[in-house]
């Protein structure tokens, strides 16, 4: 036994089995690993059962919208994040950021423990040194102590309050995206200093002017749900999405209608829109007066938008009623910002949308704002700040470095950072106190009025971290004087003395941590009156004198860039653009023609700040007069995969003038140099060239319940590709002859004979916005490795689910339309991968699925050059060795294997969670339910774009979505029977318009 | 490396037939030195060097555990009815019992000071593993007990009550093990009902 334990390589066990008869022995043990241990407990926790995983309640903390998690994990550790259910904001769903933050959680950059700065150097220092200088440090400064916080609106931000008020100082609470200019416009418009709540799932009408609510504006997966809610076709109707700025981000792809408006003069847009419903539904005199001059021809001069358009899109969104106005995105934040905020709010009310659509009240948590720590940047340049505590916060890295917020931070004699790992802002300070994680820290979160989340230990440290809550209060112990009212023996009490009154007694605090938090109903939209008409529709000025105006960006997987860090985020294609783990430059068409410039082609942008250089992408969703970069690239610190990736586009920018950052402020330069990369982009073929991948259909045949194929012959045009009747007639064989389709019972032999679920999923085109959350979903699930931006660009990334964005239109002057389309293995009932296997490594289930042993797999490749969707992935190297590098690999789901190199892999429908699930239900002497199986895609949908089940269940929910007049299957016409069913998106146009135009997909 | 085996295990036939035949399910070998059932014979730890399997930290005796005192498998192997991991009893476990049971002869008690001494000094013993699967196997205890009984444990373990060193009496590394059962019992054989 102990000789066939001992690893062996490859030769070696060739050498052993071809010469000597020991080599049978060798085989027959067929364990050639190392001797295993079996290391017990010493004690078990009673709530762990090996190999059962438990669940905890918690809170993430990823942006301000304060989503509640499940947190899953497996003996001990934290191996997956799902949306709480039972969470009024994300109702179960989780976006691609949340889902990453386990990858924070297991980050290999985080810091081991307490550094102090010494002669330019760090060194490791131990707690009781780290609280010991903490307590010096801000009982000598004399009330000069500030803290710049990032963290939630919650128990711990009071207690940095009390830390600070008792050290003498001040608490700036910020994040790069705070709203700024919406809050000031509501203060300006309805005297409420305050970010609303708004109800997209209610709105009839979405105008957004700017901003990007499906990719960085508001709490995402909320929005997400209420957009698909309203904007996914139902009973025969859907609301209009209408998106008005110079760049259509992700939200613009899923809009009916992008207006390309010029760079700040969205203002101007909205304010005529709104005069247009003040003459349509009349208002009171003030606003009439106010907005009298604002007529659609001025602001067509303005924007470039045709007056006509403003004048029916405003007439229509007055009669949808309720409907919905939105501003203040990252890509509309230039210096008329607030204005716009201001002038969006006079449309809303206008049209009678306050307390219907837009619910004040709700006060959604926000900063102080950028003006809050300009204030703090200059008290800090002046030396009146002798020890700054910086926690959750990046400002040196978010902020323009003309903002100046690093060189006063110089001026700073001691500075301190909570950052987990060492970020740009934190490599400038003197001493750092790394934070324990949100998954691994009692804490808590106000992201909204009458909801509070919890967090809660859900694991031991991956690093010996110390919560920064237990620092203060250690820190305060030592120091005494004023602070000894902070007498918290650690924040694990503090906290449950603050949520004693919320939660009562011991038992109301279990039940809440058991939920997560104390969820309470909304309060009521407060009832709001009009303070202010007065808005000025002024184009803002733009400083430079370039030919572009520069867009910057942001995206939906890095966000202000705290998602660069994480090789989930950088290897999930960008949702627009489809670009992984570089920046770019987004140049129109138009633009790129004028240039010469070609995709890849390095092209530098110089403004009167800086230059950066990144590669062209040729992007239609863009004004021909603007040149768009993503925020989130070009970090100097955060660990190795973040650290010199791309450039900062914020290096571009000048100061900022008034209370917020004025993206959109600079006139660029673009050059070309002769530099050239190849772009790492997931993107196959842009264009379906009459493939039928991504059907679409009107409105108005929709309503009709006509199917795909009725609905591309009522807009005269013949079906995408026909069969010959020599097809036909052999498909119609194989059905008669394999299906037995005539009885409906199908034929089943062998293994496939008896009562077997047939599992098949449905995914309705109408709702998919194209977020990407379910491919983060998938990564994390299924233990897929990422592989990097080399290998990407030679196509080995293994996205067993992949969101596919197809361009329709463009050309000859009609408008761009995007649709996406996630693609996973099709489980087809006649798959062509099966039957090209020559070892069986591809077969199908008797319960439907399409099988792929990876340890009969001999990697061939056969299955994959066969595959029509090409849903199958080979590991071309060991990139699950190259991946899950320590501590990454405590993530792995212990419930799925990891894939060897050169080993073809691909979706699997999850079947670890359809044996678990079959388990359970033996186990508990009953049939499995519909609903018992999620996908991990599914679960992670905010927009329930995806439903999954037993087709044979005649009750299941994915039987009737697959029933559903809209439902097609991709390349039907190879007769490979998906058990994937795509419901066509939905699309606002004119049946008319739509034949005239060549119908997109049917050519 | 287990590629290889695969890849050797479709060509190799002669070799197939030699393993196939030396990995037949033998029923209940006895082992050298194993006692009848009802009283364990007297072993030292030096004597575990001749028994079958590897030798562990603690010359445990399931002989004596689950022979001789007849405690159920599932006592220290507590989640095996509820999960596919069986569960290694924690050493509260062991202590449970040996707080108060300190051995009836001198080589017993040498050993069962080495668990109060594991307990006390808090490090867990490692104990070397007989029994495992390959990663890509996935064998779900759960499901067989519930579909066996409780004392479905020897059907593939073999007569732990009658051994004082476990070892590997049969060959659940060789997937034809899993299969013969599944077919004599007509029971689920696909493949991904193990291999995801």
């Amino acid at each position: 036994m102990a000789d066939e334990r001992k690893t062996i390589d490859r030769r070696r066990f060739l050498t052993v089995l071809g010469t000597t008869g020991a080599g049978a022995a060798v085989l027959s043990g067929c364990t050639t690993e190392k001797v295993e241990k079996l290391i017990p407990y010493l004690v078990q926790s009673e709530d762990q059962v090996p190999g059962v995983p438990t669940w905890y309640a918690s809170t993430c903390t990823e942006c301000g919208a304060g989503c509640g998690l499940h947190v899953r994990t497996r003996e001990g550790r934290a191996v997956k994040l799902e949306g709480n259910p039972e969470h009024p904001v994300n109702r179960g769903a989780l976006c691609a950021l949340g889902q990453s933050s386990l990858q924070a959680l297991y980050n290999p950059a985080r810091l081991k423990g307490p550094m102090a700065k010494q002669g330019g150097a760090w060194k490791a220092i131990t707690w009781d040194e780290a609280i010991a200088t903490l307590a010096q440090k801000v009982g000598a400064a004399a009330g000069q102590v500030a803290v710049l916080s990032g963290a939630p609106r919650g128990t711990f931000g009071t207690l940095l309050g009390e830390f600070a008020g008792a050290a003498g100082g001040k608490v700036v609470r910020w994040q790069p995206f705070d709203l700024e200019p919406l809050r000031e416009a509501n203060r300006r418009t309805f005297g409420r200093d305050e970010v609303p709540a708004h109800d997209f799932a209610k709105a009839k009408y979405i105008l957004s002017f700017g901003a990007d609510f499906l990719d960085t504006w508001g709490p995402l997966v909320e929005n997400q749900r209420g957009f698909a809610a309203s904007h996914g076709f139902a009973q025969g109707g859907m609301a209009r999405h209408v998106y008005v700025a110079p760049r259509a981000a992700l939200t613009g792809l899923n809009a009916d209608e992008w207006l390309g408006c010029a760079p700040g003069a969205e203002a101007a847009v909205a304010l005529a829109m709104a005069h247009v419903v003040v003459q349509q539904k009349g208002g009171p005199a003030e606003l009439a007066s106010a907005l009298a001059a604002h007529t659609p021809e001025a602001a067509e001069k303005a924007s470039g938008i045709p007056a006509a358009v403003i004048e029916r899109v405003a007439k229509e969104f007055a009669a949808a009623g309720p409907g919905l106005a939105v501003a203040g995105g990252i890509s509309s934040q230039h210096a008329g910002a607030t204005e716009l905020c201001a002038a969006v709010n006079l449309l809303n009310y206008a049209a009678g949308n306050i307390g219907q659509t837009v619910l004040f009240g709700a006060d959604l948590d926000h900063g102080d704002g950028y003006g809050a720590v300009a204030a703090l940047a200059k008290d800090m340049a002046a030396g009146q700040v002798q020890v700054l505590l910086v926690h959750e916060a990046n400002p040196v890295y978010a902020l323009p470095a003309k903002a100046g917020f690093g060189a006063a931070l110089a001026k700073v004699p001691f500075k301190v950072s909570t950052a987990l790992v060492l970020d740009e802002t934190a490599a400038q300070c003197d001493l750092l106190l790394p934070n324990l994680h949100a998954l691994e820290r009692w804490d808590d979160a106000n992201p909204r009025a009458g909801l509070w989340g919890l967090n809660q230990p859900v694991m031991e440290p991956v690093t010996p971290g110390m919560h920064t809550g237990d620092v203060l209060l250690k820190a305060a112990q030592k120091a005494g004087g004023a602070f000894a009212k902070l007498s918290a023996a650690d924040f694990q009490a503090y906290l449950k003395a603050a949520w004693a009154g919320r939660t009562g007694g011991e038992a109301g605090w279990r039940a809440a941590l058991a939920k997560g938090g104390d969820y309470g109903a909304a309060p009521a939209a407060a009832a709001v009156k009009l303070a202010s008409a007065q808005v000025a529709g002024d184009l803002p000025a733009l400083e430079g004198s370039g030919d572009f105006v520069l867009v910057p960006h942001a995206t939906r997987n890095l966000y202000d860039g705290r998602g660069t860090n994480r090789p989930w985020l950088l290897e999930n294609p960008d949702p627009v653009t489809k670009i992984t783990w570089h920046a770019w430059v987004e140049l129109h068409p138009d633009a790129a023609a004028k240039l010469n410039v070609r995709e890849g082609e390095i092209l530098r942008l110089t403004t009167a700040h800086g230059t950066i250089e990144a590669p062209a992408y040729i992007y239609p969703g863009l004004r021909p007069d603007t040149v768009s970069v993503p925020l989130g690239w070009g970090h100097t610190e955060y660990g190795e995969y973040a650290k010199g990736r791309g450039a900062n586009v914020l290096d571009l920018l000048g100061a900022p003038a008034g209370g917020f950052v004025a993206y959109v402020s600079q006139k660029v330069q673009v050059e070309r140099t002769r530099g050239y990369r190849k772009v790492a982009k997931t993107e196959g073929t842009p264009r379906q060239l009459g493939r039928g991948i991504a059907e679409a259909m009107p409105l108005a045949y929709a309503a009709k319940g006509y199917t795909v194929e009725e609905a591309a012959k009522a807009a005269g045009h013949p079906p995408h590709e026909i069969n010959t009747e020599r097809e036909l007639d052999a498909i119609a064989g194989w059905r008669k002859g394999q299906v037995g389709e005539e009885d409906g019972k199908g034929r089943r032999l062998g293994n496939y004979a008896g009562e077997h679920p047939m599992w098949g999923m449905a995914v309705d085109l109408s709702r998919c916005t194209g977020c990407s959350a379910c491919v983060t979903a998938c990564y994390a699930e299924n233990n897929i490795p990422w592989v990097g931006e080399d290998q990407v660009l030679r196509g080995r990334e293994l996205s067993w689910m992949r969101i596919e964005r197809y361009w329709e239109g463009g050309t000859d002057g009609e408008p761009v339309e995007a649709r996406f389309v996630p693609v996973m293995c099709q489980h087809c009932d006649n798959a062509p991968c099966e039957p090209v296997c020559p070892v069986y490594a591809a077969y199908h289930t008797p319960d439907g699925l399409n099988g792929q042993v990876y340890n009969r797999c001999v990697g061939t490749r056969y299955c994959g050059n066969n595959c029509p969707y090409k849903v199958r992935y080979f590991n071309w190297h060991a990139f699950a060795k190259a991946a899950f590098v320590e501590p990454l690999n405590l993530q792995l789901n212990p419930d799925v294997v990891v894939r060897a190199r050169g080993v073809m892999e691909k979706c699997t429908f999850c079947v670890h969670r359809i044996r678990g699930a079959q388990h359970t239900a033996k186990l508990e002497d009953r049939p499995l339910a519909d609903g018992d199986v999620v996908t991990a895609c599914q679960q992670a949908c905010p927009s329930g774009a995806i439903t999954f089940g037993d087709m044979n269940d005649p009750s299941s929910r994915v039987r009737a979505a697959k029933q559903d007049r809209r439902g097609y299957h991709i390349l039907e016409e190879i007769n490979v029977r998906p058990a994937v069913t795509y419901l066509a998106k939905v699309r606002h146009v004119e049946p008319a318009e739509h034949a005239a135009s060549g119908g997109g997909e049917h050519h | 490396m287990r590629k290889a085996a695969l890849f050797l295990g479709g060509t190799a036939v002669a070799a197939i037939v030699a393993v196939a035949a030396w990995q037949r399910p033998s029923t209940a070998q006895t082992p050298p030195a194993a006692a009848v059932a009802g009283k364990a014979v007297v072993l030292t730890a030096a004597d575990s060097a001749a028994l079958k399997g590897p030798r562990q930290p603690i010359f445990f005796r399931h002989d004596i555990h689950a022979g001789q005192y007849q405690i159920q498998c599932q006592y220290c192997h507590y989640s095996a009815a509820v999960s596919s991991e069986p569960g290694v009893p924690s050493m509260q476990t062991c202590m449970g019992c040996h707080l108060l049971v300190g051995g009836s002869d001198s080589a017993n008690q040498k050993e069962i000071a080495k668990v109060r001494e594991s307990w006390n000094t808090k490090k867990p013993v490692e104990w070397v593993r007989v029994h495992w699967v390959a990663r890509h196997v996935h064998f779900p205890h759960q499901r067989h007990i519930k579909a066996m009984g409780p004392t479905a444990c020897a059907t593939c373990h073999g007569d732990v009550a009658r051994m004082p060193q476990v070892y590997k009496v049969n060959n659940i590394n060789n997937m034809g093990w899993c299969i013969n059962c599944h077919l004599e019992r007509k029971v689920n054989r696909d493949c991904t009902a193990c291999h995801y």
